[in-house]
C-alpha cells in the first residue's frame, strides 16, 4: 500500500473532527473522497500535509512504509506528498516564479539532488505552464495575489506537475471552476496519472469525476468513511444525495 | 570697534544658549516618551563629544561641496546653515558643538544622476546642509560606520527651491553601545519633492527625527523606511510633516521587525495647516513582532485645520501569517526559509521605494545581515 490510514482521530481547536477514519490506497490508483460540507475532508487533507493545530489523537498513517505523522510538513513534501489546497494562500511580496524556484530547489536539496539555476527553473516552468494556460504575466505577479479562482487552481496543478509528487491530494480543486476550466484542470491531472503515483481527489460534487475517473470512491461523513465502492458510487450519490448514504452503517 | 558677529556665528551662539536652557530631551518632552535620552546621557557628554568625521569619496560633476570646518563660507551656506525649520534641542546641540560637516549645493536645473555617498564615522556632533536650487535634483546616500563611541548626533538641513527633487537614503548599522541621533529639517517650495528612505538597525538609543515643511503649493514628501532590530537595540523614527500650502502631498510607509528584547518606535505626526486645502496625506506603519519580549510602538497623529483634505492612516502590529507559513512549508520550504521569505515580502514594498538600484541593493544587504538577529526570540 502507498497510503494506509487506520482508525484516525483528529482534533481541531479542541473539537474532534475525524472520528476513526480508515482508508487505503495503492500506488497508481486514483481515489475520490466525497462528502457533505463540514464532514472533515479538508481536515483530512491538512492532517496528511502536517498542518500545525491539526492534532492526531489516535490512529496511524503509513505512507510508502514510513510513519507519516512523525515527519515535518516540509519533509513530507520532499518525500513526495503534495496537497493542492481548496483555498490557495495569497502572499504579497513573493513573486510566483520566485516561490516556484524556492520550493523546487528546497525539495531537490532535501532529496540530495542538485539545485536548478534561474534559467533552468524558468525553462522547466515554461514548459509545463503552457498546457495549463499559466501565463508569463502570472508568473511575475505576487503569489496568488489578484488571481481569479480558476487561476489559483491552475497554479496548484502547475505545482503538481512541477513537483511530481508520489501522493497527490486535490482538495476541491473543482470548486468555483466553470466547465472549460474544469476540463483544463482535469486534463492536467490525467496527464499525471502514472503507475507510481497515487491521487486522492476530494470533491463535493460528482461532476469532476466525469473527467477524472476514479478507481475507488469513499464517502466521508461525520469524520468517518461511511461508504465505499467503485466509480458508480459517485453517480448513486449524485442521484440520492448524501443523507441516505450517510445513514447506512459503514 | 567690534564687528557684529556673522549670522552663522550668532546662530551657533543662540543654539548653545538655548540648548543650555532646555537641556536634554526626556520622557516628558513631547514625542520623546519612548526614548528617554536624559536618563542615559547628560548635556555635558554631548558638549564634550566633539565633532564626528565625514567623507565623500567622489563628488559628482555638478555638485558643489563646502567643508564646514573651513573659514569664509560662501553666501548660500551662511544664508541656510542653522536657519531651516524650528530647532529641537538635540539639533541645537549639533549646531552648537559641531565644528565641521558638509554643505552641498546643486545649481538651478542640474539633475545629478550619480548619488553623492557620504560616510559618517567616529564620535561626536555633525552638520549637513543640502541646498537644491530650482529644478535641481540629487540623490544623497548617508552611511554610518559603527565607531560612534558614546554619541553620534547629526543635524541635517535641506532647502528645496521650486521644482527641486532630493532622494535621501540613510542606513546605519546596529550600534548597541552608542546613542545615534539625527535630526532632519526640510523646507520644500512649490512643486519640490523630498523623498527619503531610512534603514534602521538600532543602537542603545537611536532617534531619527524629521521635520518637513511643505511650504510651496504642490510640494511633496515621500518617506519610507525599514527598521530591523535584534538584541536590545532601540530605534525611534519620529516625523512631523506640516502641510502649509494647498495641494501638497505626503506619503509614509514604515515597516518594522522587532526581535530579541528590542524596541521599535514610529511616531508620525501630520499637521494640515489652515489654507492647505486639497492636501493629501497617507501614512502606513506596520510591525512584525518576532519575540514576546520585543516592543513596538506605532503612533500616527493627525491634526487638520484645512478643508477638502484627504488623509488615510493605518498602523498594525502582528505576527507572521500562519496560513502563509503552512502553504510554503507544504511545498517543501523549510520553516526557517519560509519565515525569511515572508519577512522579505513584508519589507519589500518599503525598500522598493528606493529608486536607485544600487542603493536599493545595498540596503537589502544591510537588511540581510541584520535579519538573523531580528528573527530571534529573546534569550
Ligand atoms: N480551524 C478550525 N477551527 C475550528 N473548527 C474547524 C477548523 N477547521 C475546520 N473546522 C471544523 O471542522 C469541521 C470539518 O471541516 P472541514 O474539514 O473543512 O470540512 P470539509 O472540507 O469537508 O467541508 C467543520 O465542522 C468545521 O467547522
Ligand atoms: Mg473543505
Amino acid at each position: 500500500m502507498m497510503l494506509e490510514i487506520k482508525d484516525l482521530h483528529a482534533v481541531v481547536d479542541g473539537k474532534e473532527i475525524l472520528k476513526g477514519l480508515t482508508l487505503s490506497m495503492k500506488a497508481g490508483e486514483v481515489h475520490a473522497i466525497m462528502g457533505p460540507n463540514g464532514s472533515g475532508k479538508s481536515t483530512l487533507s491538512y492532517v496528511l500535509a502536517g498542518r500545525e493545530g491539526y492534532e492526531v489523537t489516535s490512529g496511524s498513517i503509513t505512507y510508502d512504509g514510513h510513519d507519516l505523522l512523525t515527519m515535518k510538513t516540509e519533509e513530507r513534501a520532499a518525500k513526495g506528498v503534495f496537497l493542492a489546497m481548496q483555498y490557495p494562500v495569497e502572499i504579497p511580496g513573493v513573486t510566483t516564479l520566485t516561490f516556484l524556484k524556492t520550493a523546487l530547489n528546497a525539495q531537490r536539496r532535501a532529496r540530495g539532488e542538485n539545485e536548478l539555476d534561474a534559467m533552468n527553473v524558468l525553462k522547466f516552468v515554461r514548459q509545463k505552464a503552457t498546457a495549463l494556460q499559466v501565463t508569463e504575466e502570472m508568473l511575475k505577479r505576487a503569489l496568488n495575489v489578484g488571481f481569479s479562482g480558476g487561476e489559483k487552481k491552475r497554479l496548484e496543478i502547475l505545482q503538481l506537475s512541477l513537483f511530481e509528487p508520489k501522493l497527490a491530494i486535490l482538495d476541491e480543486t473543482d470548486s468555483g471552476l466553470d466547465i472549460d476550466a474544469l476540463k483544463l484542470v482535469a486534463e492536467g491531472v490525467n496527464a499525471l496519472r502514472t503507475p507510481q503515483r497515487g491521487m486522492l481527489v476530494i470533491t463535493h460534487y460528482q461532476r469532476l469525476l466525469n473527467y477524472i475517473v476514479p478507481d475507488r470512491v469513499h464517502v466521508l461523513a461525520g469524520g468517518r468513511i461511511v461508504a465505499e465502492g467503485g466509480k458508480e458510487l459517485a453517480l448513486e450519490l449524485e442521484a440520492e444525495g448524501y443523507a441516505n448514504i450517510a445513514r447506512e452503517p459503514a | 570697534m567690534s564687528a557684529a558677529p556673522a549670522p552663522r556665528e550668532s546662530r551657533r551662539a543662540e543654539a548653545l544658549e538655548s540648548f543650555r536652557v532646555r537641556g536634554m530631551p526626556h520622557r516628558r518632552f513631547e514625542h520623546w516618551r519612548y526614548s528617554d535620552l536624559r536618563a542615559v546621557l547628560d548635556a555635558g557628554q554631548v558638549a564634550q563629544s566633539g565633532t564626528a568625521n565625514w567623507q565623500i569619496e567622489r563628488v559628482p560633476e555638478g555638485v558643489e561641496l563646502f567643508d564646514l570646518a573651513k573659514p569664509a563660507a560662501p553666501e548660500w551656506v551662511v544664508r541656510h546653515l542653522g536657519n531651516i525649520g524650528n530647532r529641537p534641542t538635540m539639533e541645537e546641540a549639533s549646531l552648537a558643538f559641531a565644528d565641521g560637516g558638509a554643505a552641498l549645493r546643486v545649481a538651478r536645473g542640474r539633475k545629478i544622476a550619480e548619488p553623492v555617498r557620504i560616510q559618517i564615522s567616529s564620535t561626536g556632533n555633525l552638520r549637513l546642509l543640502v541646498v537644491l536650487e530650482e529644478k535641481a535634483s540629487l540623490t544623497l546616500y548617508e552611511s554610518h560606520t559603527v565607531d560612534a563611541g558614546l554619541l553620534r548626533n547629526v543635524g541635517v538641513e535641506v532647502s528645496l527651491a521650486p521644482g527641486a527633487e532630493l532622494m535621501q537614503v540613510r542606513s546605519a548599522p546596529p550600534m548597541p553601545r552608542s546613542f545615534a541621533i539625527e535630526h532632519i529639517a526640510v523646507v520644500a517650495a512649490e512643486n519640490a519633492h523630498y523623498k527619503a528612505h531610512f534603514a534602521n538597525f538600532g543602537s542603545r538609543l537611536s532617534r531619527t527625527e524629521l521635520h518637513i515643511l511643505l511650504q510651496g503649493e504642490g510640494s511633496e514628501a515621500h518617506l519610507s523606511g525599514v527598521t530591523v532590530l535584534g538584541g536590545e537595540n532601540h530605534a525611534d523614527v519620529t516625523s512631523h510633516i506640516e502641510h502649509v500650502a494647498g495641494r501638497t502631498l505626503s506619503t509614509q510607509l514604515f515597516k518594522h521587525i522587532a526581535g530579541g528584547k528590542s524596541r521599535a518606535v514610529y511616531q508620525g505626526k501630520i499637521t494640515v495647516r489652515e489654507g492647505a486645502d486639497g492636501s493629501d496625506s497617507r501614512q502606513t506603519a506596520k510591525a512584525l513582532l518576532m519575540s514576546e519580549r520585543a516592543e513596538v510602538d506605532l503612533k500616527p497623529e493627525l491634526i487638520i485645520f484645512a478643508d477638502d483634505v484627504k488623509c488615510a492612516h493605518g498602523a498594525a502590529v502582528g505576527d507572521l501569517d500562519a496560513d502563509s507559513l503552512f502553504y510554503l512549508r507544504s511545498r517543501g520550504i523549510s520553516e526557517r526559509e519560509a519565515r525569511r521569505l515572508l519577512v522579505h515580502a513584508f519589507l519589500e514594498e518599503a525598500v522598493a521605494a528606493i529608486e536607485d538600484g544600487a542603493l536599493r541593493e545595498s540596503v537589502w544587504r544591510d537588511v540581510e545581515s541584520a535579519l538573523p538577529r531580528a528573527m530571534e526570540a529573546a534569550r
